[in-house]
């Protein structure tokens, strides 16, 4: 009997503490700035007069562009989401229904002959850098699916250590790979191929930071689905790529909703890959946000609009999120 | 239409060999039912027909092609699984009519096949429903209508009726029965229970740890059984088994129990069981070739336990020379648990097995 009201009183002191930031931001946002600099106030109409001002100073461009910005965040997310998506459900669905048995000795083939054939082909034949690189790749990738062909010695490795170098692509410090992709774009750039601060360099590079999200998460729904229904499929000779897209998809349904909305998350907030990767033209919402304090002041309300920018859709995705969740993620309905 | 013919099939799952070379013709228009317990390869032998599951050793031939290395979508089976296995996302004619759209066949033909499936499963007022809003038996005649359209060589059933509940599984029985006099197909199906087997099949495979152990039509299995395990298998309930000794009487033979009790063999099965004369064997009678009542020829007395009236008989299950013993009697018959209980044997049903082997004498 007691043990309830207690629960309660907690539940809504913690949820205060979560909503309160929210609240003070768009309060704050609404604010002129005599109400922020004159100490805090709370309860607009009572405190302050609100006012729109921050908002349509955002809009009209004198505090920085916020429209582009936003645009990119959108089209480099919703692109990257869905490829993303798309190529790490293929993995996944690879991963859950055939078997992979990789050889540890091909993997290393593969990276001897690759960093082998760039110095090799750099160095030796006085390839630029980034073709060095194209040729390097187009042998190593042959000989390696050669080599695990062969009954070579060693560790044969199996889904799930297939899986394992997957999920362990993010485990090392992101500031390792984006200072090396930041290289790799930047020597491919010199051969006239622009990738730094573009929509494609961009869209590439969340694809592959994303992907091991996409299979971690889709592998455990993949491999809850019925194997019969793509067994009777089979037996009626339906293409493997047809029973992938028309019957798989469509029953992996509330696991690719699931994964899509914390895949775009991930992506929108990404801040470090942004950061080095582009220079003006492609920046996205983190960027200009970190930049709104330190050129513009303790503009407050300014500071505040910029943020609601940044947290408003992800807080509808969080939201629908929450609904998949009640709702029940699993795969109700499916038997 | 064709003929199945398995030839040396075997099957490892890694290291461990679920089923040995196994040999199994099945004839054209053919309806076999593969039976056996869980767990025995009914299933895996199944699938090995259908592609589904590459057989590690042996050939099987369909019609006259040799499918063992083909994939299961070119080997022109239809398969209905046990779960239905339905694309929960389409609708029924979705369901029914997938396969023939994903072959590029002409739309008309498409819909008529489909109608005609509808029309002879009853399927018709459900078309436009999800899999979801079906009951269980409806499902599965989905399922049976996706493997009709499709016209395959052969069917293939992996216990069909298991989800279903008693009553729904005695109706589909015959319908999946009547199904197969009109397509006049081929049709393969597994199932563990025997009489499933026995009421359906034109020819039953009793398989037991993936060795056939018997295949034979349902009467010359019942009768004539080739080893205890098959006895024990086929018929409900189970076969008496007796351990008993053949020995001379007068000009004849007899068994003797454990108890002393002599049962007179009848002449006709003299010369045959001659030779075990003074042998130890194992007596198997089955509970319905039992009368209460000493006026019988040959008679034993068993101490009943449990006593099962079913209405049209009753079961005395009890123990007779040490063994446990059913016997199927008169509903009016006179008897209460552990009283000791005279039984009349019929012995012109009698069956003889080695104790060693366990073939039938
Ligand atoms: N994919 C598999 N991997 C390993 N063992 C299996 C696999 N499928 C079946 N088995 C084994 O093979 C044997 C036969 O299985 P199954 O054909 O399903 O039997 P049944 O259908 O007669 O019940 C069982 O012992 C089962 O454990
Ligand atoms: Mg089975």
């Amino acid at each position: 009997m007691m043990r309830r009201p207690l629960v309660f009183g907690l539940c809504l002191f913690w949820a205060l503490v979560t909503l309160f930031p929210l609240y003070w931001t768009l309060v704050t946002s609404l604010k002129p700035p005599t109400a922020v600099n004159g100490g805090p106030t709370y309860l607009p109409f009572i405190d302050f007069v609100p006012t729109l001002q921050a908002y349509r100073d955002a809009f009209s461009g004198i505090r920085g562009d916020f429209i582009a910005p936003f645009v990119n965040s959108s089209l480099i997310s919703i692109t990257a989401t869905a490829l993303a998506v798309l190529f790490g459900t293929m993995a996944a669905y690879a991963l859950v229904r055939f078997e992979f048995r990789v050889r540890l000795l091909s993997g290393l083939i593969f990276a001897a002959v690759a960093i082998g054939g760039f110095v090799l082909f750099n160095e030796a034949l006085g390839y630029s850098r980034a073709e060095a690189m194209g040729l390097a790749f187009a042998v190593s990738l042959p000989a390696c699916l050669l080599a695990n062909r062969l009954p070579l010695p060693g560790p044969v490795l199996g889904n799930n250590d297939v899986l394992f170098w997957f999920v362990s692509q993010r485990m090392f410090p992101p500031i390792v790979t984006a200072f090396a992709l930041f290289l790799l774009y930047s020597e491919i750039g010199r051969e006239g191929f622009k990738l730094l601060d573009s929509f494609l360099g961009m869209v590439l590079c969340y694809t592959a930071f994303s992907i091991p999200i996409v299979v971690w998460l889709m592998r455990d729904f993949l491999a809850a689905l019925p194997v019969e229904i793509e067994e009777a499929a089979l037996v009626d000779d339906v293409p493997r790529i047809r029973i992938f897209f028309e019957i798989v998809l469509p029953m992996a349904r509330p696991g690719l909703i699931a994964t899509s909305l914390i895949t775009l998350a991930f992506i929108w907030n990404e801040f470090l890959f942004a950061l080095l990767l582009t220079t003006s033209e492609w920046q996205t919402l983190p960027i200009l946000l970190s930049g709104q304090n330190s050129y513009r002041g303790d503009e407050w309300w300014a500071i505040s609009v910029a943020a609601l920018f940044g947290i408003a859709p992800m807080m509808v995705v969080a939201m629908l999120l929450a609904k998949l969740m009640r709702s029940g993620l699993t795969l109700g309905g499916i038997r | 239409m064709a003929d199945v013919r398995l030839q040396g099939v075997s099957k490892a799952f890694d290291e461990v060999t679920v089923i040995p070379a196994l040999d199994l013709e099945i004839a054209d228009t053919e309806f076999v039912v593969l039976v056996g317990p869980s767990g025995c390869g009914k299933t895996t032998t199944l699938r090995m027909i259908a592609g589904l599951e590459a057989a590690s050793g042996g050939t099987i031939t369909i019609g006259a092609r040799d499918v063992t290395e083909l994939r299961p979508g070119l080997r022109n089976c239809a398969m209905v699984f046990q779960n239905y296995a339905l694309y929960p996302h389409m609708t029924v004619a979705d369901n029914i009519g997938y396969g023939m759209k994903v072959r590029r066949m002409p739309k008309a033909e498409i819909e008529a096949r489909i109608a005609e499936a509808a029309r002879i499963l009853g399927l018709e007022p459900y078309l436009q429903r999800r899999p979801k809003q079906l009951s269980g038996g409806q499902r599965q005649r989905v399922a049976i209508g996706r493997a009709i359209v499709r016209q395959p060589d052969v069917f293939l059933f992996d216990e069909p009726l298991s989800n279903l509940d008693a009553k729904l599984r005695i109706e589909m029985r015959t319908e999946i029965k009547s199904l197969h006099r009109r397509l006049n197909s081929t049709m393969v199906y597994v199932t563990h229970d025997q009489v499933e087997a026995m009421t359906m099949a034109d020819r039953v495979v009793v398989m037991n740890e993936g060795r056939i152990e018997q295949a034979a039509d349902p009467i010359t299995l019942y009768e004539r059984p080739a080893n205890t395990f098959v006895a024990a298998f086929i018929g409900a309930p189970s076969m008496n088994f007796v351990p008993a000794q053949v020995t001379a009487k007068g000009e004849g033979l007899a068994l003797r129990l454990e108890d002393g009790s002599e049962l007179a063999i009848p002449p006709e099965r003299w010369e045959r069981y001659g030779l075990y004369k003074d042998r130890a064997v194992t007596f198997g009678i089955r509970p319905e070739h039992n009368a209460g009542g000493d006026t019988g020829a040959a008679v034993i007395r068993m101490t009943a336990r449990t006593i099962e009236p079913l209405g049209p008989h009753t079961l005395i299950i009890g123990e007779a020379a040490g063994r446990g013993y059913t016997a199927q009697v008169d509903s009016h018959f006179p008897a209460a648990p552990d009283e000791m209980v005279p039984i009349s044997l019929d012995m012109s049903k009698m069956h003889i097995f080695d104790p060693e082997t366990g073939s039938c004498i």
